[in-house]
């Protein structure tokens, strides 16, 4: 029983990594209707740049965390700006296997900008081990599933209730129709690929502070595919609990079963998941008509 | 100077091609294929070799995605299992190395069932990234049937011989490479003219419309997926015996966005596409080599560090420019090349 306790207690902790970063994909899904496979990448890359940020200038949790949220942002405005805004109108097909482009690229990047070893990003908190009942988990841990909650929350209300937010679901739902409601598809996409790559930055941040810094955490966005499919691509708090679902499979699969099956758990539960299911737990069914 | 196409008969239509000269020229090529790895030198023919090889898998790949418009991520994964497949029953069971490549073909086939009975379900990008599960599963599936793979230790292939044949040194390995590659270039042009190929393009460019002109999406969908499988499975015994050692390692993921790189920069859904995609993507760090030590110095340091991050930006950047500025790929800057040959100094 404790053992099993563990096993989900750490699982929801690196579940709400992966929710993090699926949700980054649904909010691009939901305004753009394209899925960006470099989300994983740009994580790893905001990592990198607070780990620079920490060892260079300052240690403080706080300026660190700023800065790399800051450059999430940049980098998410620049994608969309230079890279997928020009391909706006072309196949879904292409513009998919642009992201892909552009996540072969950043991988490559980080590379030969850094180098292939890896790294601890130490920035004297979130190492700490908390006891509660018979589960310990380190604070960072702790921090990324409430970082989830509390970024599950704020796109609840802001889909709900601000201007943008609406904004954004009627550019999903129709582009067209919004474009002639004067929504600017072109500012929402923005806003959209701002706002995934901050939200992939953070949780690239967050995996950093738990586990170690490397070239292979674009990992992360792989493992996060199934989290978005089986919460639905378009929809961004099932994308959350979708995380949630694969870390913790993950981890049981690991813990009881083998290391083997822990790297394919979050793969097997989709396949099985989509048999039943198509479009994901929570995504809304598309409906073609000839 | 051809003044126009006149077709009477339905065969006249689907005929791979009417002209005399183009059947010449492919005669050309073909005893340029024969003769080139006899008076190469080494390098270029390992070059060769892996162009080759290349072409079989992309044109697998080729027959799903392109012609049947079914996004594949995992097809390192049928890479994989045919590569095992050939190792399995050749160098651990020692039978017969064409039993091994029907083996590398027939396993990849079966698995694409399992592979495509969900694409009769999911659409899109759905569907792309399950099969990105699948061949992660494989991976894991060889890895953890250690009794019959050897798991990660790998295998060691050797150079097959056959028939009196002995394809043990390099040139004759080339020639066996050529030959498949030719047998699935011309597979593939016959599935494209054939009702089958009509059937996958009309899945491609509208499923439910097909449907309705009787086209029986699971069966075809099914099919493209075996036949790309089986294809591709062939690329993966040659690629292994070419390494000679078949481990998970040896065919990362990485190895699914080079085809699809390949598809896109040659022209999505043209065998020729497939073909000269190939050429450009495994050629591309040769020329970047050729490229940085013009220039020497820094770049050319640069290249020895991170020569295997540097030939990946390249495929990035190939992969986001053409896609930018020539969807159609380099099969559409032939047809305009072959236009304005033709038609100049006259526009149309």
């Amino acid at each position: 029983m404790r053992l099993f306790a563990d096993l989900v207690a750490s699982g929801i902790a690196i579940g709400a990594i992966y929710g993090l970063i699926a949700m980054g994909f649904a909010v691009i899904y939901k305004a753009t209707g394209l899925a960006n496979f470099a989300q994983g990448e740009m994580s790893m890359i905001v990592a990198y740049v607070a780990w620079t940020i920490s060892t260079t200038l300052t240690g403080n949790v706080f300026v660190v965390v700023a800065g790399s949220i800051v450059f999430a942002v940049l980098l998410g405005l620049a994608v969309e700006r230079f890279i997928m805004r020009p391909m706006l109108g072309e196949p879904i097909f292409s513009t998919v296997l642009v992201t892909i482009g552009v996540a072969v690229v950043l991988r490559s990047l980080i590379t030969l900008v850094w180098d292939a070893y890896p790294h601890a990003l130490n920035l004297g908190v979130g190492r700490d081990v908390v006891k509660m009942a018979s589960v310990s988990l380190r604070g960072a841990q702790i921090a990324s599933i409430l970082t989830l909650l509390a970024v599950m929350g704020a796109f609840y209300l802001f889909f709900r209730f601000s201007k943008i937010g609406v904004a954004m679901r009627a550019v999903a739902a129709d582009d067209r129709t919004a474009l002639l409601m004067g929504v600017s598809a072109a500012r929402i996409h923005a806003i959209a690929w701002g706002c995934s790559s901050a939200i992939a930055g953070i949780a690239g941040v967050l995996f950093a502070l738990v586990y170690d810094l490397s070239p292979a955490m674009f990992q992360l966005g792989l493992k996060s595919f199934p989290a978005s499919i089986l919460g639905g691509l378009d929809s961004v708090i099932g994308s959350g609990f979708g995380g949630i679902l694969i870390g913790v499979a993950e981890n049981l699969a690991g813990g009881y079963v083998g290391s083997g099956l822990k790297d394919v758990a979050g793969f097997l539960m989709i396949i099985v998941i989509l048999m039943v299911q198509p479009f994901g737990l929570f995504g809304e069914r598309e409906i073609v008509r000839v | 100077m051809r003044s126009g196409d006149f077709k009477e008969t339905y065969a006249d239509l689907i005929v791979l091609s009417d002209s005399r000269l183009v059947w010449a020229w492919a005669g050309v090529l073909v005893v340029a294929l024969v003769v080139a790895p006899f008076v190469v030198n080494a390098y270029v023919l390992s070059l060769l070799t892996l162009v080759l090889i290349t072409v079989t898998g992309a044109l697998g790949l080729n027959l799903l995605t392109g012609l049947t418009g079914l996004i594949s991520l995992g097809h390192a994964g049928f890479l994989l299992l045919g590569a095992y497949g050939y190792a399995i029953v050749v160098a651990k069971h020692n039978l017969h190395p064409l039993l091994g490549f029907l083996a590398a073909g027939v396993a990849p086939a079966l698995f694409a069932i399992v592979v495509g009975l969900p694409s009769l379900r999911l659409r899109g990008l759905y569907l792309a990234i399950t099969t990105l599960a699948f061949s992660y599963i494989i991976s894991d599936l060889i890895l953890e049937a250690k009794s019959i793979t050897d798991g990660a230790r790998g295998i060691t292939v050797q150079r097959p011989e056959f028939f009196g044949l002995d394809f043990s040194s390099d040139p004759s390995f080339a020639l066996l490479c050529a030959f498949v590659a030719a047998v699935a270039l011309f597979a593939c042009l016959n599935i494209q003219r054939s009702r089958i190929g009509r059937a996958f393009m009309a899945i491609r460019d509208n499923d439910i419309a097909a449907r309705t002109m009787g086209v029986n999406l699971q069966a075809f969908k099914l099919y493209a997926f075996m036949t790309s499988a089986f294809i591709t499975g062939i690329a993966g015994a040659l690629m292994g015996i070419y390494l000679s050692f078949v481990s998970v390692e040896g065919f990362p993921f990485l190895f699914s966005i080079e085809a699809l790189a390949i598809l896109i920069v040659g022209g999505l859904g043209s065998a020729l596409g497939a073909v000269l995609g190939t050429v450009f993507i495994v050629l591309l760090p040769e020329a970047i080599r050729i490229l940085f030590s013009w220039f020497g110095g820094a770049l050319e340091s640069l290249l020895s560090t991170g020569v295997h991050e540097v030939k990946s930006i390249a495929y990035g950047v190939a992969i986001i420019l053409f896609l930018r500025f020539e969807p159609r790929g380099l099969v559409g800057v032939w047809r305009d090349a072959k236009r304005l040959w033709t038609h100049w100094p006259l526009k149309y």
